[in-house]
């Protein structure tokens, strides 16, 4: 559905936020993972038309994408990273004109629009409430309401997932889940959960390439039976640092658990471990600063 | 620690571009202030470049513009850490909250203090430089500078500074400080002259934050000299004001001490209910699944199945605007700062209303014309302020806001951002202008004023000043565009207003074609309306317009859509967004600004004169080269004229045709007779001829023409001049319109209609630096009072004719007025034609007027007394008409017979102040008498006053002229003047004086000071301070100690001598002898040498007086008395001389002169012996005098004329 064809941005001061991206994009939930800095955002904007790529083509469905921007943001719903609120204006206020930039004209289409998508993310009760008095989770909730005004056939979520907690966390991704069957979903996160718990598809973007694409199942099957883990003391971290790949460390119980990424047995201990997303996260990320 | 941190700070700012901006600018413009011409600054009026009045207005005026600057550095050193997230982290340093406040605001401070300080060195070594003229240079005084510096510049740069930072740092918003000086310098200049009646001259000199009234007060009466050399003493209304604004910052800062909260930020009521909010709503909170039920609504599958699909119709595309502007206008009008911004300029707009009826405290009637003016200035500003402020708010609204990604990647057009935030603007502007003139109309209702011009206030104020405010907002927006930072669009917009006002003021680019919204004036009036001016002004903003809209069809190409921000590929990207409708749109502005601006050009230059300052003055150079040295050339005068005057007022034409009867009164013969224009461009001579005579100069460009004479005009002969002039204003000029052929109130003057004779110098260049400049011989040298060739001079306008036949035509529904007794009065096929024959003598300077007007007579003694007024206007038709009785009756028993059997009072448009005496006939301008309001009480009468005066000129100089030399003034105003006041002490009263007197002193007094060098009174030369007011004081005194019937004798003699003569004319050494032969009394005789021929200042002051109750019931009165009297030069230096004369001391029971004080207040009123120096006075009175004074009606000059009069303790 959408396809990336090349992509490459080089910002004025001469950062490389896209090296030559290709993808392709099919209906439903696409998951886009990648650590802070990988220029996943800048993605994220190309595709929402807010950026131009120094080059390379995006193609949704028939749509030149970069030709043509007018025509993808009649389709487009996008909830970026980062937004603000104008001040002294209300939740309800807020949606109602985004009915209308969105060509939601008629006063009776706006009022369905915007009751409905209010009572579906649950502001309802606060729809006379200033937005600049929102908190963050509350404002994210907006702004996915926003982006699925007008019923569009592309929607960008950009860290939809950052400031929520674990509750509202799970209704939202169900939300989307919901949504994603019928339409292009696209979720960029930094959390792994999102991706696995989600997506039919996923990318792995780190400096501005793509290092992994595929379904997550296929993926974790991938790696199965290289991952291997042992429990050490803190101490002795560093040692292992040396001797081995870590994939990735996280304390428990006042003790370090060890991922490695090893074809064979390390033996030393190290036991084999159910392979996550995760470790294949972690691994893809340690291939790509190996080949950096 | 106070230090250390101060100098951080210091050193902070000084990495700060601002700073060094500051200090180029400053140190430039005082260094180009001693050595550049036209850029004298604090220097006016003949000081010295470094005068020391001058350097003390140069500390002045650059502490009054730092304010914005100092405001920058202090407000926000510590708002800075709010903002920053830097301020937990100090505070929890163990500075001390009074360290932290103050070092920080000590060292920003020091940078303001320290930038001021270089006026000194930028002054000093300006006087320095090769080029700079010695001449206008006097010595560098070190005293002054630290005078201004630490007097002035210093207490005011911590006044302000002390104030916005105790704003910012309590409200923790610079938004607030900002305000805070807008509203502070607005309030400043507007309230500036709202204030300036001297009632309140000690109050406001005490109460103005900058010490500029008090500074001027001091200086008020200063002569040049004095200026040049000398400082304010530190005490009375300077001290007080000093010592009352450093509290009052003390105060501001002790107040920022106080409420700044140090240790705990904590939350301000309104973020705790948000956060309330918050809580709340997040608790209940969640997605709900949308599988589940919520509130009633129905579950759905998936849900993008219930929401509506969007349109991309037309329909939507117009919902779409009308929301977007609807919604960028309730942003602007719900920010925070535009109730502050309307409230101020509603404020200061009734303020100034309020206040600006009592123009010299001469309040008129609130009509919508006479409020349009006032309330445009007063909301002029805040126009600039809101249209450059918010257009940078609205462009940079979404980035500022952060929902720009949500915008942009909306599917709303390109021209969806420009065009919604532009009408947005305009919505705003036009409800502030509505409200701003519902205050006007309020004010008119409440005052009782019920003639409410709505139409008028729309279409005169409303939509100009809209339209007028986009075009700024236009170029705001078309910069914010292009800026890459808001406040660096704000900068660059606040040096553009910058240089269109100095433009304004200095006409750097003069035509208006060139100068971004420069248009015509459109001069207001009742009687006609806006005539056609509108047009002038309506085809420039049409053109401007265009220019606009192109300007943001470029914002518009040049948007920042999405996150890029570099103006490169910005521009890249334009040239493809051109196609299509922004190409339509700019093609279509493109054209519209050529064919408007070619119209315009074909009005201004083709159809009009167009000259910029320099050519008029390089083209009045070469008159005066080729035709200067014919001044004096005997010429013939004018024994009879015949004037055919055709008027088409609504074809602004006027086809005159005349006939001169000349005499040659010289005693020589004359062969050349020199005929030329002297108008201002808009008449045409086409055609003329003189009997026997042929043309042998005839310059189109000057419309100079000499004829020679075959055989030449002998003593006594007689010759025949006829022409044929059009006067035609077709279109419009390129800034101040033609207004004496208009619509309705067409009012022209003899020299718009006909050809004068002979040369004149009064036009030319008198200006002695621009005579050098174009290389002209000299300075003018007026002839001398001791000249007697004055006397024997017969110029073209001081000539006697004979006789006069007028006829004027004109549209039937209008009355045409020319001077002389009309014989016939004819209305046929559409035309009015009346005839107006002359049954006097007149002088060759009179008024063709026409207009719809309505008429009121009233027979008195045989005369015919008329108003011909706008029918709108009937208020003081009939205090006019008792005025004109009650002169003609002291007039004649005084003067002598009154020479016509009219006397008119003919109404013009307020395109000209004033009225003007022309034989017979009193031209009065609409915005003068007619308005006046008397519904207030002790108003003073000046509808009367001014008819007097009018009427005073059929005497004077209508029956007696005068020698055109040093003085001669003296015989038109100073003697209309006192023939005025005459007038007003029979109707009022002599106990009224003192109001009148006292401001006749102040206007003298005030002229005095503003001239290079003061003649005494006989020698006046064309100065109104000396001939108007020092003359009305001089006649009022002499009246008062040789009686009114000896100086009304000595007049009458002379007109006797004189009247309707033709040379030898009188000069003010007749009028002085006339007047010394009624003085009885040495003491008399050297009255009049002091008042004439002398400049004699008195020093007169009442001391404390007392009251005692004798036994007997009476009281014992003690008023002592200081005295002084001085000769000055004409520079001014003064010696002291010794006094003695005999001065009125008056004992009242109420203040003269206030109020409804009259003749029952008065206990004693005579004349006592005065001499220099202290004396005590004793009297015996029935009643307790509350009052006493010496000379208590002001009849001496004296600086100080409230001392005179104290109350009795």
């Amino acid at each position: 559905m959408l396809n990336l064809q090349d992509v490459s941005h080089v910002y004025p001061n001469g950062t490389r936020a896209l090296d030559h991206v290709t993808l392709s994009v099919p209906r439903g939930m696409y998951g886009l993972l990648g650590p802070n800095g990988a220029g996943k955002s800048t993605l994220m904007r190309a595709i929402a038309t807010l950026q131009t790529p120094t080059e390379g083509t995006i193609r949704f469905g028939d749509l030149d994408v970069i030709r043509e921007p007018e025509k993808l943001r009649r389709t487009l719903g996008y909830l970026p990273q980062d937004f603000g609120v104008y001040p002294r204006v209300s939740a309800y206020q807020m949606l109602d004109h985004m009915a209308v930039l969105k060509g939601v004209a008629s006063p009776a289409d706006r009022r369905t629009t915007v009751e409905t998508l209010l009572h579906q993310v649950n502001l309802w009760s606060v729809r006379r409430k200033m937005l600049s008095g929102f908190s963050g989770g509350m404002r994210q909730r907006f702004g996915i309401a926003q982006a699925l005004i007008g019923n569009p056939q592309l929607i960008i979520v950009d860290e939809p997932t950052a400031g929520l907690d674990p509750e509202e966390r799970n209704r939202f991704l169900n939300l989307l889940a919901e949504i994603g069957e019928n339409v292009v979903v696209i979720l960029s996160t930094h959390i792994v959960e999102d991706v696995s718990d989600l997506c039919h598809r996923m990318a792995v973007l780190a400096d501005g390439r793509v290092q992994l694409e595929g379904a997550p199942q296929e993926l974790i099957h991938s790696t199965r039976g290289r991952i291997w883990m042992k429990v050490i003391d803190r101490g002795e971290l560093s040692h292992y640092r040396e001797q081995y790949e870590i994939l990735s460390t996280r304390l428990f119980a006042g003790r370090t658990v060890l991922h490695v990424l090893s074809d064979r047995d390390p033996g030393n201990g190290f036991t084999s471990a159910d392979a996550g997303l995760q470790d294949v996260y972690f691994s893809t990320l340690a291939q790509s600063r190996r080949a950096a | 620690m106070l230090l250390p941190i101060a100098r951080f700070e210091f050193r902070y700012l000084l990495r700060n571009p601002i700073v060094w901006v500051t200090a180029a600018f400053t140190f430039g413009m005082f260094f180009i202030s001693m050595n550049v011409a036209g850029f004298e600054l604090g220097s006016e009026g003949g000081l010295f470049r470094n005068a020391a009045y001058a350097t003390l207005k140069n500390y002045l005026s650059i502490s009054v513009m730092f304010m914005f600057v100092t405001t920058s550095f202090v407000a926000n050193v510590i708002i800075r850490d709010d903002e920053t997230g830097f301020g937990p982290i100090i505070r929890s340093t163990p500075i001390t909250k009074f360290e932290y406040l103050f070092g920080r605001y000590l060292g920003a401070l020091a940078i303001a203090a320290l930038l001021a300080l270089l006026v000194a060195p930028a002054m000093w070594l300006g006087s320095l430089m090769p080029w700079a003229d010695p001449a206008s240079l006097g010595p560098n005084r070190l005293v002054d500078h630290l005078y201004g510096y630490f007097l002035i510049a210093l207490p005011n740069i911590l006044v302000h500074s002390a104030i916005f930072f105790a704003l910012a740092t309590i409200t923790r918003s610079m938004m607030a400080a900002y305000l805070g000086v807008i509203s502070f310098v607005a309030g400043f200049f507007t309230l500036q002259d709202a204030l300036s009646r001297p009632q309140l001259a000690t109050a406001v000199a005490v109460a103005e934050p900058f010490a500029s009234r008090a500074l001027r007060d001091a200086a008020r009466y200063w002569t040049v000299p004095e200026r040049n050399a000398m400082l304010p003493d530190l005490t009375g209304a300077l001290l007080y004001n000093r010592l009352l604004w450093i509290g009052i910052a003390a105060l501001f800062l002790a107040l920022a001490y106080a409420v700044y909260r140090f240790a705990d930020q904590g939350m301000s009521k309104r973020e705790r209910k948000k956060q309330k909010l918050a809580e709340r709503a997040g608790g209940a909170a969640g997605f709900s699944p949308p599988s589940a039920s919520v509130g009633g609504l129905k579950p759905a599958a998936p849900p993008e199945a219930l929401l509506p699909n969007p349109q991309h119709d037309n329909a939507a595309l117009r919902t779409l605007v009308w929301m977007r502007t609807r919604f960028e206008a309730r942003q602007v009008i719900k920010s925070l700062a535009f109730p502050v911004l309307m409230g101020w300029g509603l404020y200061t707009t009734i303020f100034v209303l309020l206040t600006q009826r009592y123009p010299d405290y001469l309040p008129t009637y609130p009509t919508t014309l006479s409020l349009i003016p006032e309330i445009e200035d007063a909301f002029r500003v805040m126009l600039m302020v809101v249209a450059i402020y918010y257009a940078g708010e609205l462009v940079w609204r979404e980035r500022d806001r952060r929902v720009h990604e949500l915008i942009d990647a909306s599917p709303l057009p390109n021209w969806a951002y420009v065009v919604p935030k532009t009408a947005a603007l305009a919505i705003v502007f036009v409800s502030m202008l509505l409200v701003n003139v519902l205050a006007a109309i309020t004010l008119q209702l409440s005052l009782g004023f019920t003639d409410v011009e709505l139409g008028k206030y729309v279409l005169w104020y409303v939509l100009p000043a809209t339209f007028d405010s986009l075009l700024l907002v236009a170029v705001a927006i078309f910069v914010q565009s292009l800026s890459p930072h808001k406040a660096v669009g704000w900068g660059f917009m606040a040096l553009f207003l910058v240089w269109q006002e100095l433009n304004g003021m200095a006409r750097y680019v003069n035509h208006n074609l060139l100068n971004y919204g420069g248009k015509p004036k459109v001069p207001l009036s009742d009687l006609n309306a806006a005539g056609s001016f509108w047009m002038g002004a309506w085809t420039f903003r049409l053109y401007w317009g265009a220019f606009a809209l192109l300007l943001l069809v470029i914002a518009h190409l040049l948007w920042r859509r999405g996150t890029e921000t570099r103006l490169k590929p910005r521009v890249v990207r334009a040239w493809r967004r051109l196609a299509g409708a922004p190409g339509w749109v700019a093609g279509a502005a493109l054209l519209t600004f050529i064919a408007t601006g070619a119209y315009a050009y074909y009005n201004t230059n083709i159809l009009n004169h167009y000259e910029t300052g320099d050519e008029s003055e390089v083209a009045m150079a070469e008159y005066e080269r080729r035709y200067g040295r014919y001044s004096g050339v005997p010429q013939p005068s004018i024994e009879e004229l015949t004037l055919d005057v055709a008027v088409f007022p609504k074809e602004r034409r006027a086809v005159t045709k005349g006939r001169f009867l000349l005499r040659n009164l010289t005693a020589q013969p004359i062969s050349d007779v020199h005929v030329r224009l002297a108008d201002d461009g808009g008449l045409e001579l086409t055609s003329a001829s003189i009997d026997r005579a042929r043309l042998i100069v005839d310059d189109r460009k000057f419309d100079y023409r000499i004829y020679r004479l075959e055989p030449p005009m002998q003593p006594g002969d007689e010759r025949l001049l006829t022409f044929e002039t059009r006067r035609w204003h077709r279109g419009f000029r390129n800034n101040q319109p033609q207004t004496t052929l208009v619509e309705n109130g067409t009012f022209i003057s003899e020299m718009q209609l006909m050809p004068m004779l002979g040369m004149d110098k009064s036009g030319l260049l008198h200006d002695p630096e621009l005579r050098r400049k174009y290389g002209l011989p000299g300075p003018m040298e007026p002839p001398r009072l001791e000249d007697i060739s004055p006397t024997t001079k017969q110029s073209f306008e001081n000539t006697w004719m004979k006789k006069s036949d007028i006829t004027v035509s004109t549209d039937a529904g209008q009355t045409p007025i020319a001077p002389g007794s009309k014989v016939s009065d004819v209305t046929r096929d559409g035309r009015r034609t009346a005839r107006f024959v002359s049954i006097a003598p007149l002088r060759p300077r009179f008024s063709i007027q026409s207009a719809r007007y309505a008429e009121k007579h009233r027979r008195h003694r045989g005369i015919d007394l008329a108003v011909y007024y706008h029918p709108r206007h009937a208020w003081n038709v009939d205090r006019m008409l008792d005025a004109m009785a009650a002169s003609l009756d002291y007039y004649q028993a005084n003067f002598g017979p009154y020479q016509f059997d009219h006397f008119r009072i003919v109404e013009f448009p307020a395109y000209r102040n004033g009225a003007q005496a022309f034989a017979g006939t009193i031209p009065f301008s609409e915005s003068v008498g007619f308005i006046a309001d008397y519904n207030e009480p002790g108003t003073i009468d000046y509808v009367t006053g001014i008819t007097a005066h009018e009427f005073a000129h059929q005497w004077w100089p209508n029956q007696m002229l005068a020698a055109e030399t040093e003085g001669y003034t003296v015989f038109v105003e100073t003697l209309a003047q006192y023939s005025a006041h005459m007038v007003m002490k029979r109707l009022r009263g002599e106990d009224q004086t003192r109001r009148f007197l006292q401001f006749e002193l102040h206007r003298y007094l005030q002229g005095r000071a503003r001239s290079n060098e003061e003649p005494p009174l006989a020698r006046v030369l064309g100065q109104d301070y000396l001939a108007y007011r020092k003359g009305s004081m001089v006649m009022s005194l002499l009246q008062k100690r040789l009686g009114e019937d000896a100086v009304n004798r000595a007049l009458r003699n002379l007109l006797a001598r004189y009247k309707f003569k033709d040379a030898p004319y009188p000069r003010t050494l007749d009028l002085i002898a006339a007047l010394r032969a009624e003085a009885k009394t040495a003491e008399d005789q050297a009255l009049i040498t002091d008042l004439w021929e002398r400049i004699t200042l008195y020093d007169l002051k009442a001391g404390q007086p007392t009251a005692t109750r004798r036994p007997d019931g009476k009281w014992d009165v003690t008023l002592p008395v200081e005295a002084k009297k001085f000769y000055a030069d004409g520079k001014g230096a003064e010696t002291e001389t010794p006094l003695a004369e005999r001065i009125e001391i008056g004992l009242f029971t109420a203040e003269p002169g206030r109020g409804a004080f009259d003749k029952s207040n008065v206990l004693l009123m005579e004349r006592q012996p005065i001499h220099s120096g202290r004396q005590v006075l004793k009297f015996v009175t029935d009643r307790k005098p509350a009052f006493a004074g010496v000379d208590p009606y002001n009849y001496y000059i004296d600086r100080d004329s409230g001392d005179n009069v104290a109350p009795v303790g």
